[in-house]
């Protein structure tokens, strides 16, 4: 019986561990056919880091976007305090499962030129489609869902009886929501936060549609590839991922160590 | 003063309920579950809205359905209510945790002192995961005596504490209670819990008050067959003449049973020791009386197979709509296996 347990735990360690090669394996070939010197060469080209300094200021913008307007609507979601609650949840939903390319396609009919809303963005001298603007809008559309989930199931996964009692306590719901609430929430939201900043960092599908120009990471690393090939673009893509992970990394040791330290 | 009248339309059951606490007053609300004590709670502390009625503070009206329609916002009710779920914020500190309650009322010697008192004077640097079930409710409590509010409600505060720890709980609580004039109301699951604790015992049962008096009072004399049971009455005698239909029943609580006939002290019976068994220091007996199954509390296990026993302070009820008589209605009667009354 012992024996057989063991076998299976050492099974599943073996399972978890292939699992985990697979998943990085992406990153290793990267690192594999990357030298040194061709990536500083490609960083020093011309204009090369102009598409960098684009993503992380449109990453930026995204991102208090999506904390501005996504939180509160996950928020609302996750207390039910929304009347047709299934109906935005679901909605939400939707947003997620439609693929990137599709988004931009229907950006185009949304907020094109020869839409009212274009009509409207036009008559304050902007545009939502080649600027950065339609980049921003974009990446928003392609990370929004992934943040208003995730910051749904954090909030949800504070007891509400805990918000109740610090109003029993004399709080206001603005005061139990800061104090009680958003501590409890706040590693779920940072996890959140990182993987719309990864999603925004990463867009691609909707931003070739309604935002060629400006280039960000992702097309510099497709026009790249187009025009002069798969070595080329590889630096580009190294770039990416070192600007793309720090906040990911450091959201999830700082929710790892701020769970530690509920459960101390 | 906290006075509520009101009535709440719960799916499973409809709770109307109307009584006064003075200033420093305790009462204990006991009955079965889901009788609509906690409701009663709830609905103070504003977590519940009343259909009808109303709920009035120190002069404040809390809950009224008008007119004018009066609902003030939990958090500005200025009542403290401990739920069965104590809700400790487990992000805090025990120390921040009772800090939370302790805004402009209590100093922190206050605090300590009261901690000290509860036993969890140790416990302050913790993190409510890693105390026991037992201190988290201590904690609880402290931190709503400590807790800048005009009334106390407490929703079986005594569970997971240990008979000692409850003694020593119920003292500080009626300590704070009484030096701040609080009117304060419990919730108990069990009927010594609430005796110990309160000035006033009230009966809930569907719903209803049956019944509000001292505790001994409430215990001694029922107000109906129902709060009888409810308070450990548990045998229902008949005790009508021989050939007359039931009309009154003599209620029989265990610890109110003394063994041998004496008829002078209540109402004596006569029946069948079906079984017997220790319970503590005494022993519980069943007695077989005219078909009935009487459970006693007894000195020490009758001799024979038979037994005489009186009832004492006898409580008779009618059989019909379950009223109370009152002591002398059915009058001191000997009932033997047969029924029939001697």
């Amino acid at each position: 019986m012992q024996r057989a347990h063991g076998t299976k735990h050492w099974l599943s360690l073996a399972g978890a561990g292939v699992v985990w090669l697979v998943l990085v394996a992406p990153i290793v070939t990267l690192l594999a056919h990357l030298s040194p010197s061709a990536f500083v060469a490609a960083l020093r080209a011309p204009g090369a880091l102009a598409p960098l300094v684009v993503s992380l200021e449109t990453g930026a913008i995204t991102l208090s976007v999506l904390v501005l307007g996504g939180a509160p609507l996950g928020w609302m979601l996750a207390r039910r305090r929304l009347p047709v609650h299934r109906v935005v949840e679901t909605g939400v939903l939707c947003a997620l499962l439609l693929p990137p390319l599709v988004v931009g396609l229907l950006l185009v009919f949304m907020v094109g030129p020869d839409t009212p809303v274009g009509h409207a963005i036009a008559a304050i001298h902007l545009s939502a489609t080649n600027t950065v603007l339609a980049l921003v809008v974009a990446e928003v559309y392609e990370s929004a869902p992934y943040f208003v989930l995730g910051v749904q199931a954090a909030v949800g996964a504070v007891d509400p009886a805990l918000e109740v009692q610090a109003l029993l306590l004399g709080d206001t719901p603005r005061a139990a929501a800061r104090r009680v609430v958003l501590p409890l929430a706040a590693p779920g939201i940072a996890m959140s936060l990182a993987v719309a900043w990864a999603r925004a960092m990463g867009a691609f599908g909707a931003v070739i549609i309604v935002a060629y120009h400006p280039y960000g990471l992702p097309l510099q690393i497709w026009t790249t590839l187009q025009e002069t090939g798969l070595s080329s673009a590889l630096p580009f893509a190294l770039v990416l991922l070192v600007v793309a992970l720090p906040l990911p990394i450091a959201s999830y040791a700082w929710s790892v160590r701020a769970r530690a330290r509920l459960l101390r | 003063m906290l006075e509520l009248d009101f009535c709440v339309e719960r799916r499973d059951l409809r709770v109307e309920v109307a009584f006064c606490v003075a200033g420093g007053q305790r009462v204990a609300l006991v009955g079965p579950s889901g009788a609509g004590k906690t409701t009663v709670l709830e609905t103070v502390a504003g977590l519940v809205r009343p259909c009808r009625g109303s709920v009035t503070l120190a002069g404040r009206v809390l809950t009224a359905s008008g007119p004018p329609e009066v609902d003030v916002p939990v958090w500005l009710r200025r009542v403290g209510l401990l739920r069965q779920q104590v809700a400790l914020f487990p992000h805090l500190s025990v120390a921040e945790n009772l800090a939370y309650a302790r805004r402009g009322l209590g100093t922190t010697a206050t605090q300590d002192t009261l901690a000290e008192s509860l036993g969890i004077s140790s416990l302050l640097d913790e993190h409510p995961a890693t105390l026991s079930g037992g201190q988290c409710q201590r904690v609880g409590i402290c931190r709503l005596l400590l807790a800048d509010v005009d009334a106390l409600l407490f929703d079986e505060p005594f569970t997971g504490l240990d008979p000692e720890l409850r003694r020593t709980v119920s003292a500080v609580t009626a300590e704070v209670v009484a030096a701040r004039r609080l009117p304060t109301v419990l919730v108990a699951h069990e009927l010594t819990e609430a005796q110990a604790f309160a000035d006033l015992l009230g009966i809930v049962d569907g719903g209803r008050l049956l019944q509000l008096g001292a505790p001994h009072e409430v215990v001694r004399r029922p107000g109906s067959r129902r709060a009888a049971e409810i308070v450990g009455y548990r045998a229902f005698v008949d005790t009508s003449p021989h050939a007359v239909p039931c009309s009154t029943v003599l209620g029989v609580h265990p610890g109110r049973v003394v063994a041998g006939a004496h008829p002078d002290a209540g109402a004596v019976l006569h029946g069948t020791v079906t079984r017997w068994r220790a319970a503590g220091a005494r022993v519980e007996v069943d007695l077989d009386v005219a078909g009935v199954t009487v459970a006693c509390e007894l000195e020490d296990r009758p001799p024979g197979t038979s037994a005489d026993v009186t009832v004492l302070d006898p409580q008779w009820f009618s059989a019909v709509d379950g009223r109370a008589l009152g002591r002398q209605s059915g009058g001191p009667a000997v009932v033997d296996p047969g029924g029939s009354t001697r």
